[in-house]
């Protein structure tokens, strides 16, 4: 007669490995599970550390530029604006108004681009087929318009010190006229797949609840935070590169919860269409690139700049003593705080839950681990 | 023989270029004056970023008063930088932002090798991640930190990479060999 | 009362898939029939670096300046040259760039003075051996040559 105690249920530590389909990259996740609840998690991330800032230390500021297009490889211009911004900073300069529009017009073709891959994986992890083809459908014809301005799909290296290398090709505004007229109905096919479906509402409906306190608390910024009420942009709070000409509306949510992230970023996504049909109207003309001297030698200082990055706020902290390669860069990125607070929406969900609520935290492991 | 010329005297070596900071006059440094007294925090100014030096045991005092008080309740970023031929080797940085001022204000303390600041948990819970990467990416131990373990490098791996005198080819040979079956590549 | 209609008869799910039904249009259908058809692309794409030479003499455009091994991130690139006595200018020996390590950044060929150091648009670059890699001035003025197949 078996021992009655051998049907007392212990906790299991579960490990959702760094080769999984739905953890968005190489990240590894320990879950401590009673059945199939969730007592507690442990991200163990790294599995992708290049090394980024000690390579920065070794290479001049405008070397460096290539390298930081591929920490938050799906978005690679918001990075290459983050970089340029602070560096200029520190060189007090600005970029002339042609160069900031056209980097205005890139920035934001970037931000939808990133959340139709976050769209197609989010509702690929959930388990809707669909999405996911229609969404890389759209995403082809923006990697066009980047390939036809700077020649690179993903790491497009766009910017350079100062503003821009490339003039607008023939047709720029032609292209991206229309893509903004073929988008916006688009986005209305993705809400008709999803918004009212039942299966997708029960699913994100009150999973991941994140409020307003907590979120500030954790440092989460980008569509997490907004999702949790605070009307909070900064885009609109500390306005960069002419954001201030343009006039565009911030999505907030109610609750907090995965649903309120998904309503959010789809309204960022027609928001976007709105800054970029503002911004191509007048492209001003004029010289792409400021008065920046050819071997970039900032004065010895420290400069903090960070921009809202389709996953939040992406932060350069550069260190220069003087010489042409900078003595400390430290990027502060987005995807790496807002992990931080995904053992707390977790804590009593089920594993399903998990992958839903990763996806919706939108990481990007080249971000987390640099 | 004629004498040699005396050699001309070698001209005095230049001092190390200092950051242009200015002192920055305003309401929240005349608070902190005086909360903590004059002298303590240090109010600076460079290219309209503001930031406070102060010292070491000092931090969680102030960024705690700061969060309470003035309302920055957002810890923006921790991190570190490495002066090897200083004194006090470490340069600790904490970056905070309010939402309600809109304002982003950075604190630096100096601290020396082997000294273990306290850690910010207690205050910003954002803290536990960022202070894991500062020990690991620089060595520096926060006291009283609930996980205090590496990050983003193995769990085993001797030595703290952003450290000017780890040179950006070293490995951890011993690490590789075990783990990653013989030699490296490089 | 019409909601609940509306929950039992599966409205939702149905207008999602009328959605997915409508995109089955074969005019909707894009299929690309590598290698048969080449994909069309642009003109500044980043692709395999190619040195030019002169098309009237054939001789190098490259007048062994350096620029563009200074500006390389990665500093795969090197080459030697001598100075001419005659013209009393330098001229190019050997050249090598090294694709392993390069990250197709365009840093080089902006930095190339002349028209000489050029990223083209071809993607076929694949080797079977790490040394392949390494292309000499001889492989880079021709260009890769990938291997057609027929189907």
């Amino acid at each position: 007669m078996p021992d009655a105690t051998f049907l007392d249920s212990t906790e299991l530590v579960l490990n959702m490995g760094p080769q999984h389909p739905s953890t968005h990259g190489v990240l590894r996740v320990i879950l401590k599970l009673d059945g199939e609840k969730i007592l507690g998690t442990d991200c163990v991330i790294g599995y992708l550390h290049r090394g980024v800032e000690k390579i920065a230390e070794a290479r001049t500021y405008a070397q460096f530029n290539p390298y930081v297009d591929r920490l938050d490889y799906v978005a690679a211009v918001s990075n290459g604006l983050g970089y340029c911004l602070a560096v200029e900073k520190l060189l007090n300069v600005e970029a002339s108004p042609r160069a900031q529009a056209v980097r205005v017009i890139l920035t934001e073709l970037n931000r939808i681009a990133s959340h139709l891959v976050w769209l197609g994986t989010h509702a690929l992890d959930i388990g809707a087929l669909t999405p996911v083809f229609y969404c890389f459908r759209e995403r082809e014809e923006i990697l066009k318009i980047f390939e036809q301005y700077c020649g690179a799909r993903l790491t497009t290296h766009a910017f350079r010190i100062g503003g821009l290398q490339y003039e607008l090709y023939e047709g720029f505004e032609r292209e991206v006229k229309a893509f903004c007229d073929m988008f916006l109905p688009k986005v209305d096919e993705y809400e008709e797949l999803l918004t009212s479906n039942r299966i997708w509402v029960s699913r994100l409906r009150n999973v991941g609840v994140l409020n307003a306190e907590d979120c500030k608390q954790y440092g989460v910024t980008g569509p997490v935070l907004r999702a949790a009420g605070v009307r909070w942009d900064l885009r609109k709070a500390q306005p960069y590169s002419g954001y201030e000409k343009y006039d565009f509306l911030i999505p907030t949510g109610q609750n907090g919860d995965t649903y309120d992230r998904y309503t959010v970023r789809m309204e960022e996504m027609r928001q976007a269409v709105r800054i970029i049909r503002q911004a191509v109207e007048g492209i001003p003309e004029g010289p792409i690139m400021a008065k920046v001297p050819k071997v970039i030698k900032p004065p010895v200082g420290e400069a903090y700049v960070s921009i809202e990055a389709p996953k939040g706020e992406l932060g350069y902290y550069i260190v220069s003593d003087g010489s042409t390669q900078p003595y400390r860069v430290r990027v502060r990125p987005p995807s790496f705080v807002n992990l931080q607070a995904l053992d707390r929406m977790v804590r009593g969900a089920l594993i399903a839950d998990v992958v839903a609520v990763i996806g919706t935290l939108d990481i990007v492991l080249g971000e987390v681990d640099r | 023989m004629a004498d040699e010329k005396p050699a001309p005297p070698k001209p005095a070596p230049k001092p190390p270029a200092v950051m242009a900071a200015t002192p920055w006059e305003s309401d929240l440094a005349r608070e902190l004056n005086d909360r903590f007294g004059v002298g303590v925090c240090q109010a600076y100014s460079y290219l309209g970023q503001n930031f406070f030096v102060v010292g070491p045991d000092m931090v969680v005092s102030v960024i705690e008063y700061l969060k309470m008080g003035p309302g920055f309740d957002y810890l923006v970023d921790i991190t570190a930088v490495d002066w090897p031929k200083r004194a006090e080797r470490f340069d600790l940085i904490y970056i905070l932002y309010s939402f309600s001022r809109n304002e982003r204000v950075r604190i630096k303390t100096q601290i020396i090798e082997g000294y273990r600041p306290p850690s910010m948990v207690r205050v910003h819970l954002t803290a536990n991640w960022l202070e894991r990467e500062v020990f690991d990416m620089f060595g520096i131990e926060f006291g009283g930190h609930p996980d205090m373990r590496r990050i983003l490098m193995p769990d085993e791996w001797q030595g703290h990479p952003l450290r000017k005198d780890y040179p950006i080819l070293q490995q951890d040979q011993r690490w590789v060999e075990e783990n990653l079956d013989g030699a490296s590549g490089q | 009362m019409v909601r609940l209609l509306k929950k039992i008869f599966l409205v939702d799910l149905f207008q999602g898939l009328w959605v997915t039904f409508r995109n089955q249009n074969p005019k909707y259908i894009y299929t690309e029939q590598y290698p048969a058809e080449r994909p069309k692309i642009a003109e500044r794409f980043r692709g395999a670096p190619r040195m030019n030479t002169n098309p009237e003499t054939g001789e190098a455009l490259c007048m062994g300046c350096n620029l563009c091994s200074l500006a390389c991130p990665e500093s795969l690139i090197v080459m030697t040259s001598t100075r001419n006595e005659v013209t009393k200018r330098k001229e190019l020996v050997t050249f090598t760039f090294d694709t392993s390590r390069c990250m197709f950044c365009g840093l080089c060929e902006d930095a190339c003075p002349t028209d000489a150091l050029e990223l083209t648009q071809d993607f076929e670059m694949a080797s079977y051996t790490r040394e392949g890699q390494i292309w000499d001035r001889k492989m880079l003025e021709e260009g890769p040559k990938p291997t057609r197949y027929r189907c």
